[in-house]
């Protein structure tokens, strides 16, 4: 005889068992997410092993403090496809728990240039439409914000300390411009190593620890005709950044860049400098696939997964279509990209994804801001990664994990968490100087330019840019 | 009676004026207006008039006369390509060809196919390491030729190019086989007559008929080349390193990623500036040597 998950009748012994031990495990988890919020790379606990389907969210779905007094609709728009679903069913759980009268319209664009154009004409056109606009990190969020387009976070906050404390302090970080929290994330995700453990296994190579072992792990791969790294620079104009970011964080001078991304500091600085002479020599060491700038996210995946390459730089946003092109038994595994430099940390480039703010025209602010602290709340945050397999905006207990574990069933979910979230970033706030890094680090990769070159370049574009108008953090 | 019949003309052409006058003349006046302004976008209200300065800040950046060498490279180069092979083939199919309906639509195909379909196509041709054009290349030992073409900035703008010859190739075909099928059958007969052979036919008297037509798809081409977008923003958003960074390319990332609307605006301007201009030059030359006006 079966029996509904979660009903107290017909309980076995061995399920209360199970879940005495559960509570245990959460409570300990719990207490250890809200030491995480004062870390930053503090990593997220291990899930415990628990059959399917029998767990539900541990997280209350609060209720909101305001709600909609008659038929409401809000219009959201974003960018990422993949995130309708999940968006869709935490707004449509959220209609039918809380508030019967709102109902969320969503229109996904097919990439942020598109939404981005749109926005900006929505705004110039000071249209209440979207209530809800996805914008990313950087200068997206200073653009929309320092033209008084968005509201901030500050009342919302203020009203409700334990919404904020629920996202990694390191997340909002870079999300606060002048002073205040514009825009708060849906996810965090974060940049690794893919490898292919069968492949490695089969020609005696460990997962590298140092710049060193890879180049000699990169050296014994292409010595059997197996490059090393697919690594897509072509995709967009944030991925030949990557390298750049990776050395920066590795030598602890994210700091450094975020300064004289600020006009503050300037880029000649031989910090700076040196993270454009590891760009350099990455791209002559023969560790990539051939031709880098002429790779797109579909080559590399198709290059790795057939066995072409052993590893594979990208996102955590891109594991489930690298899982799509896998065949049946390869063994994917991921690792931190190694230490840059002797007993430096490995850095981990972690971001937010999309991030959720309110227009400032919108006829309907407060049910706005509740259906984004819907999405992305103790609640929703749990629903809202539990199928995307991308890391949530703070941390979640093991009670969590092991809910979002029973239907996501990929073993690469945890070792993601564990490195989420650390303090080297991949964002660029000045748009000016994001594009002139960005043709910089292509210099680079092609050989057209020296490091110290591209480096005055990027300084003169800063200098063009004058004083900023806003500050970060 | 004189200004009723007027009246009545007015009345019968003023909706497409209107259409006219909302969708192409105040765009353009509001763009020129627009281009001596700054303005991010994101704001109601443009930002201070700054005259000129759009137009002297893009006449000192590099960038700007990159864009503007690469479209004119890009025109010079897919232009006559386009009109040349065009031509051939049309003189071809001109014949009696077996399967020479079925050629005719096979040419045709890349016209109707969707741009973003070919522009992935030929990505993933063009892949540095299992592309279908270095992997062809190896197969047939030359391997040494193989290439990192949209990666490489002294290659990629030949690499677009080639694409854009290939997907607009069978547009001039259509045009100037219909140019060919309309010719006068006497003169074509009449110089077989005198004892001209093929070569001689073509060149003395098929080739001087088509000027009008000729002209008419080499401008179509020349104009289609200048404002050239979406085939190099998808295959390679401008680079590597600005290599084929184009006016169009250029005004988008001045306009949505710099935020410098009248910088996007001046751009804007200068291309309308300029495709008139060849316009008319051409309009010119053609009325010089006594052809009709092609458009």
């Amino acid at each position: 005889m079966s029996h509904r998950p979660g009903t107290a009748s017909g309980m076995s012994r061995r399920r209360l068992l199970r879940l005495g031990l559960l509570s245990a495990t959460a409570g300990a988890a719990i207490l250890r997410g809200r030491c995480a919020e004062a870390q930053i790379g503090g990593a997220q606990p291990t899930p415990a092993p628990v059959p399917a389907g029998e767990l539900k969210n541990p997280a209350e779905f609060k209720a909101p403090r305001v709600r909609a007094s008659s038929p409401t609709t809000l219009s959201f728009w974003q960018y990422v496809g993949f995130h309708v679903d999940v968006q869709k069913f935490i707004a449509e759980e959220y209609k039918r728990r809380h508030d019967p009268n709102l109902t969320l319209e969503i229109t996904a664009y097919p990439g942020l240039n598109e939404q981005r154009v749109g926005v900006k004409s929505a705004l110039a056109a000071q249209s209440p439409t979207p209530d809800i606009i996805a914008i990313e990190p950087g200068a997206y969020a200073v653009d929309v914000s320092t033209s008084g387009n968005v509201r901030d976070f500050t009342r919302v906050f203020a009203d409700d300390s334990e919404y904020k404390r629920g996202f990694w302090p390191n997340a909002l970080e870079l999300l606060t411009i002048n002073g205040a929290v514009v825009s708060v994330p849906a996810v965090t995700n974060t940049v690794i190593v893919y490898y292919n453990r069968g492949l490695f296994r089969q020609h005696g190579v460990e997962v590298p620890e140092t710049l060193e072992d890879l180049k000699k792990i990169g050296g014994a791969l292409n010595a059997k005709g197996i490059m090393p790294i697919a690594y897509p620079a072509g995709q967009d104009r944030n991925f030949p950044l990557f390298p750049y970011y990776t050395y920066l964080g590795g030598t602890r001078a994210d700091k450094l860049m975020r300064e004289a991304d600020l006009g503050l500091k300037p880029w000649t600085t031989p910090e700076l400098v040196a993270g454009a002479e590891f760009v350099e020599m990455m791209a002559k060491s023969n560790l990539y696939a051939k031709g880098p700038l002429g790779v797109k996210e579909p080559d590399a995946i198709q290059i790795f997964a057939t066995g072409r390459s052993a590893m594979f730089w990208g996102g955590q946003w891109m594991r489930r279509s690298i899982r799509a092109a896998l065949p049946p038994g390869f063994d994917l595994g991921l690792f931190p990209f190694p230490a840059v430099v002797a007993g430096g940390p490995r850095p981990v480039l972690s971001s937010v994804g999309i991030t959720l703010t309110v227009n400032a025209r919108s006829k309907y602010p407060e049910l706005a801001f509740e259906m984004i602290k819907a999405l992305t709340g103790a609640w929703g945050k749990i629903e809202y990664t539990k199928n995307l397999g991308l890391s949530p905006n703070g941390p979640i207990g093991a009670e969590a994990i092991a809910y979002q574990m029973q239907s996501l069933k990929d073993p690469l979910y945890p070792e993601f968490l564990k490195l989420q979230p650390t303090g080297t970033t991949r964002v660029l706030f000045t748009p000016t100087v994001e594009e002139a890094m960005t043709q910089g680090m292509q210099a680079l990769i092609t050989g057209a330019k020296t490091p110290k070159a591209v480096m005055e370049s990027v300084e003169a574009a800063s200098q063009k840019v004058g004083t900023r108008k806003f500050r970060t953090g | 009676m004189h200004w009723r019949r007027h009246a009545t003309g007015w009345a019968f052409t003023a909706p497409a004026l209107a259409i006219l006058a909302a969708f192409l003349l105040y765009p353009i006046g509001y763009s020129l207006w627009l281009s001596l302004h700054e303005w991010d976008g994101y704001t109601a209200h443009w930002g201070a008039f700054v005259g000129i300065e759009n137009y002297r800040a893009l006449a000192e950046d590099e960038v700007f006369w990159r864009a503007t060498v690469n479209s004119i490279v890009f025109v010079i180069v897919r232009t006559p390509l386009e009109v040349g092979l065009g031509f051939l083939l049309a003189l071809l199919l001109n014949r009696r060809l077996p399967a020479r309906s079925l050629l005719r639509t096979l040419f045709f195909v890349p016209v109707v196919m969707s741009l973003i379909v070919v522009t992935l196509i030929f990505q993933r041709v063009y892949e540095p390491n299992t592309g279908l054009l270095n992997t062809f290349l190896h197969g047939i030992g030359l391997g040494a030729w193989a290439h990192p073409w949209l990666g490489d900035p002294a290659t990629a703008l030949p690499a677009v190019i080639a694409v854009s010859v290939w997907k607009n190739v069978g547009f001039s075909l259509v045009i100037l086989l219909a140019g060919l099928q309309g010719l006068p059958q006497d003169v074509l007969e009449a110089a077989r007559v005198d004892g001209a052979n093929a070569w001689q036919l073509t060149r003395r008297v098929i080739t001087p008929l088509m000027r009008p037509i000729l002209a008419l798809t080499a401008l179509l081409s020349i104009i289609g080349g200048l404002k050239v977008f979406d085939l190099v923003f998808i295959m390679t958003r401008g680079g590597p390193t600005y290599s084929t960074e184009v006016l169009a390319t250029m005004l988008y990332r001045e306009a949505f990623e710099l935020n410098h609307m009248g910088a996007a605006s001046a751009i804007g301007v200068i291309l309308v500036v300029v495709v008139l201009s060849i316009a008319r030059v051409q309009a010119f030359v053609l009325r010089e040597s006594g052809e009709t006006e092609p458009a």
